[in-house]
């Protein structure tokens, strides 16, 4: 037995796609002329970050080209997600420095506590945030890689008026 | 000994609390029965008492001004109060006065975490300081020996000073010049190889004085912290391991005023990077065919059964074996037939002049008093030759076999004797000629009991994870033990020792509840001639 569906006769105005076609054209020729625009041309073009964006990040070197950090274990400590590595070492000079720094930009949530306890002001976040990769290795950030970054770093804080008052 | 005097007793009230104490406790002694500590620098319960650092300057009822807390007696009906706002002055203006010259390099600083000036600062010290002048700066000096001083780090307690004097009696270190130029000197032509002058890492209460084998290795609040017990000599210093990342990086001494006091030698503290030996034994083997086979549990400890069953055994123990292991391997002795034997290196005596009965003792591993309670013979010792049976088998039970393997051994394995080798490496020596080799854990990485040389019995706790398929020595030896019908089988390492409790008369009534981690002597030292009254008697 065939099931037989009822079909209800509607008015020829309210079926028709004529209508909602045009009406639609008319939206986008509308935005043909209109100048008020919200595509960017990415990457020709590109957002203004805020100062405090807090991306992918940078360790600051001295004068000398060395890494500032000198391994005191605050990073690892207080970052949330468990993402640093750090083995400290002993340089030539006898002074303290990381032998292995590696932070785990996949597992990082960006909160930018390392920076906050940075003792040396090393560490940084930056204002970056084009960071794809064809695997997930390269996104373990070893010591060269984190002090070869050259992106403007985020502050986290107005430097004239550090405690926000 | 002479006659234990009457001590009177007295009652002092310390910020509201109410404590009775001993007549001439002091008052940071008597402040820690009821959880209060006062802050202090300089004293030491293991050191006489100096009063420079004025740290712990109290508030005593009807005194007329702030007193020092370490340097003054309890009287009864004293009442102390430690946080008035007049004392915690006074202590702010302290902390102060040490910050000047301080480098504040706590970034740097190895003493970091664990460190008095940074907690007593945190907890009552000022935010921020007021000195704006140059800070003094004195360059790093090698004390010599594994001491490393950093002079601007330094708060001038003396602690490292009376230490060396008064309880080392070797007085290599002083406080040189005068005020703010005044730093720790150490005598002309001497320096701190002395063997227990490592001490004074641990005493130094900032990171003035610090360890060279430590330095820059890790930061104390990464460290995982395990009481265990020094296996470098038969004293049996108490010892807390400390580990980061499953790797023991320093050995720090655990205070018991019967064995150690607050005190570990050179030799002990250095002792450990056996602990973590990469080449380990780690799989079950068995040789099938001519060829040792990496197989699993079950099938290697049947094979194990098959070779030691109802032969003859002779154990060559190791006295760095606990005494559950020890205990295990002469309950097959007992059900089998055989003999146990050790042998133990030995080394120069080094007593710490201060503290009486207590040294680097000549017998250097942790049990060799165990293994003879337990039955075992010392080979040195042994006077007759070990008998040799038609259908033997040898046990070696974890001996490192560094060297020669013992004669009478070597005997046994040329007559055709079965080995079957428990241990935690695979020596050379023996590899080729091995039938089964079942892997166990190091004593960081299991749980036990050592005797020490004064036949006091003490536990040691697990540190570490077990590297590969490796196993507890009294569970690997449980197994076999019940496999060859010598045991019951056991499923911990405490019914393992109330087990050995049960069945040797000098461990009775022993139990782990009852050691807990200071340990207890065994019920016939005394007549064992183990103590130091009996040796004297």
């Amino acid at each position: 037995m065939t099931i037989r569906v009822k079909v209800l006769d509607r008015p020829i105005e309210e079926v028709s796609y004529i209508r909602s076609t045009l009406s639609g054209l008319a939206t986008t020729f509308k935005h043909m002329i209109d100048p008020h625009k919200v595509t960017m041309q990415y990457p020709e073009e590109r957002w203004d970050l805020s100062p405090r964006w807090r991306g992918t990040h940078r360790m600051l070197t001295t004068e000398t080209g060395k890494a500032k950090c000198v391994a005191c274990g605050l990073c690892p400590t207080v970052c949330p997600a468990n993402c640093i590595k750090l083995v400290p070492g002993e340089d030539e000079e006898g002074n303290r420095y990381p032998l292995i720094f590696e932070i785990d930009e996949f597992r990082c949530i960006f909160c930018g506590y390392c920076q906050e306890v940075c003792p040396e002001e090393a560490i940084h976040l930056g204002r970056h945030y084009e960071n794809a990769e064809f695997s997930r290795e390269a996104f373990v950030y070893d010591l060269e890689r984190l002090t070869a970054q050259m992106h403007p770093v985020s502050e986290l804080w107005d430097p004239a008026d550090p405690s926000g008052e | 000994m002479s006659e234990p005097r009457e001590v009177k007793m007295v009652s002092v009230t310390i910020e509201g609390r109410t404590t009775v104490v001993p007549e001439g406790t002091n008052l940071i002694e008597a402040a820690k029965t009821v959880g209060v500590l006062i802050p202090h620098y300089c004293y030491h319960p293991g050191l006489p008492v100096a009063g420079v650092c004025r740290m712990c300057l109290v508030d005593v009822e009807k005194f007329p001004k702030l007193t020092p807390a370490c340097a003054t007696s309890v009287m009864d009906g004293q009442v102390v109060h430690v946080h008035t706002e007049k004392a915690r002055e006074a202590r702010k203006g302290v902390l102060e006065f040490l910050l000047i010259n301080h480098p504040l390099d706590c970034p740097v600083c190895d003493q970091s975490g664990e460190c008095e000036l940074q907690d007593y600062t945190f907890q009552e010290g000022r935010a921020t300081s007021r000195y704006e002048e140059p800070k003094r700066f004195n360059p790093v000096e090698d004390f010599g020996g594994d001491v490393m001083y950093v002079p601007n780090r330094c708060i001038l307690c003396t602690r490292c000073v009376r230490f060396m004097g008064d309880v080392a009696e070797e007085p290599v270190l002083n406080v040189s010049e005068r005020g703010d130029r005044a730093y720790i000197g150490k005598a002309e032509g001497h320096d701190l190889t002395h063997e227990w002058a490592g001490n004074v890492v641990d005493l130094c209460p900032v990171g003035a004085l610090l360890s060279k084998d430590f330095l820059n290795k890790a930061r104390a609040w990464e460290l995982d912290r395990s009481a265990t017990v020094c296996t470098g000599c038969s004293q049996g210093c108490n010892v807390t391991v400390e580990t980061r990342d499953n790797t023991v990086v320093r050995l720090k001494p655990r205070s018991n005023t019967e064995v150690n006091h607050f005190y570990l030698c050179e030799t002990g503290r250095l002792n450990y990077r056996w602990m973590n030996r990469r080449d380990r034994l780690d799989q079950p083997m068995v040789r099938v065919q001519g060829a040792l086979r990496e197989v699993d549990w079950e099938d290697a400890l049947d094979a194990a059964a098959a070779a030691l069953g109802n032969r003859e055994v002779t154990v060559l123990a190791s006295p760095n074996a606990s005494n559950e292991a020890l205990f295990l391997a002469e309950r097959i002795i007992a059900k089998h037939g055989g003999q146990g034997v050790f042998r133990v290196e030995r080394g120069g005596e080094a007593p710490l002049a201060g503290v009486p009965d207590l040294s680097l003792r000549a017998e250097r591993a942790a049990n060799g008093t165990g293994a003879r309670l337990l039955g075992y013979t010392d080979l040195a010792e042994q006077r007759k030759p070990l008998q040799i049976g038609a259908d033997s088998a040898v046990l070696v039970l974890d001996d490192l076999l560094e060297g020669d393997i013992p004669d009478a051994v070597q005997q046994l394995l040329a007559a055709g004797a079965r080995l079957v080798h428990v241990g935690t490496t695979l020596p050379d020596a023996i590899a080729a000629r091995v039938d089964v080799a079942l892997p166990i854990t190091n004593h960081t990485e299991e749980e036990g009991t050592f005797t020490n040389l004064r036949g006091r019995v003490q536990r040691f706790l697990q540190a570490r994870t077990a590297p590969g398929l490796a196993r507890p020595s009294w569970f690997v030896l449980g197994d076999l033990t019940e496999r060859l019908g010598a045991s019951d089988g056991f499923y911990t390492s405490a019914a393992v020792f109330d087990a050995l409790a049960a069945a040797h008369e000098s461990y009775n009534g022993l139990s782990y509840a009852r050691l807990a981690l200071r340990g207890l002597p065994v019920l016939d030292a005394e007549a064992r001639g183990l103590t130091v009254e009996a040796i004297h008697a």
